[in-house]
């Protein structure tokens, strides 16, 4: 019998082993891999080359956001909210601004609502570009997140000339937004939306009916549908498994039920659905878009309150709800009546969907369709870390 | 040993040149600032002229772009992948957490200043960084190299008792299994000072 | 018939829920009345528009978990906050519900001691309830008896207090453990000197 090997740290290693209990061997996905989404480790345990248990590893991101929002003015804190979601930051200010809105009872002007909404969408777009890049990158397809990241910077211009930064914005404030649109902005959207809406027959063409992308995620990663809801899958990932809830429609906020939009739903739960789904929410965004611009009334878009280093905000507390481009983001507000908040919760959209579902879903698929299934639940780190 | 830019002989040139226009970077987002780097790499921005690709094991890197803040867990890995990097090899300070804490300075889980713990070869201010600011950063290092100045890397096996200890005060010991003191002598640093 | 909830009008065979779910969208005073018939509990108000809240004793908490999935028909559990009360001595944890056949949030607040900060999981009934509660014992301490899950997970090589108790000051822990850089720059020099870059191609004068 050959000799027993020992590893470095005196474990010892057996060379060809017939029994069964060697047939499962670890794999750590970690940190450092471009087929992860961000900062985010997955330890699996594989069996060949499908997958028999995973579990993710979050903390690489972690900044300790809720404490540090704690020891800041309320004003303080709108610069650095936007942070907490790397490629969608607008949801996160939007929610930051109404619930303070909610707990002082501040009236936000119905131009600004409209201003917000616009916000809201773009980012929204500029999400879905980005992950469509993300996606077709796991699969190998390199010229679309060339084609989707570059069309996508069309849109960060558009934010840099509203608001002055490409990614974080800093604009929503409470009781509005913090300054106009510039001269002949409202001409350079439209622009813009014609162009892309100009591109999605390029898109069609290269990714969406690729039959490489066909083979890769059709039947791949499919969520159960009735155990969507059970799992709290939110977002484009609950409408792919069929169910037309979106928060924008059951909670509406800012003028949503004004604007008329629909929302689509496929019915397959696989991650080809999931990317349809977005592909159909992107043609949305870009009708949503257009009716702000068509029906924005003149008028003021800030109801500046005075004095924002000596802001109080009246003790109470409040759950927003809101619809970013990955699904439910929702901030719990705690005031005691003081200049700083009490307490900040944060619920991310990727609380479920990065953690506990991903680990379900990981069980039965082959490592090669591991990380196609990380970014098509569209899994953000930061928001699970925090 | 470093040669002043009249001593290098031919060979010497013709290898800077060789180097400075096949610098990979590793493909490692740390933080929020790794929003910019997609733009950067792709059609609109175009990194890849400049010869900077994206490349995924330290092995064969060149460049480790610390993209913002880094969480004391990520420093834990980024220590282990940065000794894995073959010399020479630069860190790049991405946005204004590497410098001075950023706007987490009062956070108790992200470090403060990165070049306490490996050795920074120079810092882009912004938080974060236009891709614009990246380009030029690039090209700032690669006019760098072609003086002979990039020599950053060195200063780990030279000091490497004061990396080590700073490590070690902020997340304990850890074995990286490379040996420093022996690469120091591979490569004739002085002794480096155990 | 509202046409929100066109999709939970008719059983979806599909999903797996119990029979509250399926019907028509009730109002939010309907869904107070039935929550008193069903748990005994009338300490639920109208806060707002969709935005319902009371008070449920930590003990009689896993109850109303159950019952509130099986007989209200509430199907999807938005989150668990925890608020740490210092000056009175109390956790007060807060578990939002929401119904899509409805469009209703439900917010059950409770309290525990913060001493011994022990209740009863809900992860038997609601699976997501598992990470939440796994991040607020990480956060906090609370210990959520029956879920067996509580490992750390962000914060696996912390050893410190939980960091989100209000006893725990992150700036004093930042600057006790982390080194700042020393940079004191004389200010009024360098800007009557004029800016030098340090490439040195010569400065642009502020």
């Amino acid at each position: 019998m050959s000799e027993l090997v020992t590893a470095h740290d005196g474990r010892s290693l057996m060379p060809g082993a017939k029994s069964l209990e060697n047939r499962e061997y670890n794999l750590f996905i970690g940190p450092n891999h471009p087929g992860i989404e961000g900062n985010f480790a997955l330890k699996l345990t594989l069996e060949g080359d499908t997958i028999v248990k995973a579990k993710t590893e979050a903390g690489f991101l972690h900044r300790g956001f809720e404490k540090l929002m704690e020891e800041r003015l309320f004003i303080q804190n709108i610069a650095i909210v936007c942070r907490i979601c790397v490629p969608d930051p607008d949801p996160n200010e939007e929610n930051y601004a109404r619930a303070i809105e909610v707990l002082a009872d501040i009236e936000v002007p119905r131009r600004a609502q409209f201003i917000r909404v616009l916000v809201l969408e773009l980012s929204r777009l500029a999400s879905h570009l980005f992950t469509f890049g993300g996606h077709a990158g796991t699969i190998g397809l390199y010229t679309m997140p060339n084609w989707s990241i570059s069309d996508r910077d069309r849109v960060l211009d558009l934010f840099e000339e509203l608001t002055g930064g490409r990614v974080y914005h800093i604009y929503n404030m409470p009781g509005g937004v913090r300054r106009d649109f510039p001269d002949g902005f409202a001409s350079r959207v439209r622009d813009v939306l014609e162009y892309i809406e100009g591109r999605l027959p390029d898109y069609d063409n290269l990714f969406f009916n690729n039959k490489i992308l066909h083979k890769r995620a059709i039947g791949i990663g499919v969520l159960p549908p009735d155990r969507a809801m059970e799992w709290g899958t939110t977002g484009p990932n609950l409408r792919a498994a069929g169910f037309a809830h979106d928060v924008r429609k059951d909670d509406p906020y800012e003028v949503y039920d004004e604007l008329d939009f629909e929302i689509p739903t496929l019915t397959d739960s696989d991650a080809y659905s999931r990317l349809m789904i977005r592909r159909k929410e992107l043609v949305q965004t870009i009708g949503i878009i257009r009716q702000v611009l068509d029906k924005i009334p003149e008028g003021p878009v800030w109801n500046k309150q005075p004095n924002p280093l000596k802001w109080r905000v009246p003790a109470g507390d409040v759950y927003v709800r809101s619809e970013s481009s990955k699904g439910e983001y929702a901030y719990y507000m705690v005031s005691d009546g003081g200049v700083r908040p009490y307490r900040v919760h944060v619920r991310g959209a990727s609380v479920t969907h990065g953690v506990h579902i991903l680990e379900n879903m990981l069980v039965g698929t082959r490592i090669e369709d591991a990380s196609q299934l990380m970014f098509s639940l569209d899994a953000c780190p930061p928001e699970v870390d925090r | 040993m470093k040669k002043t830019i009249t001593q290098r002989s031919a060979w010497d040139k013709v290898l800077t040149n060789l180097q400075k226009r096949s610098l990979w970077m590793l493909h490692y987002c740390t933080g929020c600032g790794a929003v910019e780097l997609p733009p950067t790499m792709t059609a609109r921005f175009d990194m890849e002229r400049f010869g900077i690709m994206p490349m995924v094991t330290p092995r064969q890197a060149d460049i480790l772009l610390i993209t913002g803040y880094l969480s004391v867990k990520t420093l834990k890995r980024v220590v282990l992948i940065y000794e894995q990097m073959q010399s020479p090899k630069y860190v790049v300070g991405f946005g204004s957490c590497t410098i001075n804490g950023g706007m987490y300075w009062n956070s108790y889980a992200t470090i403060k200043s990165l070049d306490r713990y490996i050795p920074v070869e120079f810092y882009l201010a912004g938080c974060m960084p236009r891709p614009e600011a990246i380009i030029e950063g690039f090209t700032e290092l690669i006019d760098r190299i072609d003086r002979g100045k990039a020599n950053s890397w060195e200063d780990y096996y030279k000091n490497y008792e004061f990396y080590r200890k700073n490590q070690e005060h902020v997340f304990g010991i850890i074995n990286t299994g490379n040996d420093i003191p022996d690469d120091a002598k591979y490569f004739k640093i002085g002794e480096a000072k155990k | 018939m509202s046409a929100q909830n066109s999709t939970a009008q008719t059983a979806d065979p599909r999903v797996r829920q119990p029979e509250a779910v399926v019907g028509l969208s009730r109002s939010e005073e309907d869904i107070i009345k039935v929550l008193w018939d069903v748990t005994g509990n009338d300490a639920f108000s109208l806060k707002a528009p969709r935005r319902i809240e009371g008070v449920v004793d930590s003990d009689k908490l896993h109850d109303f978990a159950f019952l509130i999935w099986s007989r209200v028909g509430f199907q999807h559990l938005s989150a668990i906050s925890c608020v740490d009360w210092l000056a009175e001595g109390e956790f007060e944890l807060i578990y939002h519900f929401w119904s899509y056949r409805d469009s209703c949030l439900v917010s059950a607040k409770t309290r525990i001691s913060r001493d011994s900060a022990l209740i009863a999981t809900v992860s038997d009934i609601w699976q997501p309830a598992s990470f939440f509660e796994r991040d607020v014992h990480e956060m906090f301490g609370v210990v959520f008896e029956g879920n067996s899950d509580l490992e750390k997970y962000i914060l696996t090589d912390w050893d410190g207090p939980p960091p989100m108790r209000k006893d725990f000051v992150t700036r004093d822990f930042a600057h006790n453990h982390f080194h700042f850089r020393d940079y004191e720059p004389d200010w009024d020099e360098l800007v009557k000197g004029g800016y030098h870059s340090n490439r040195g191609e010569g400065g642009t004068d502020v």
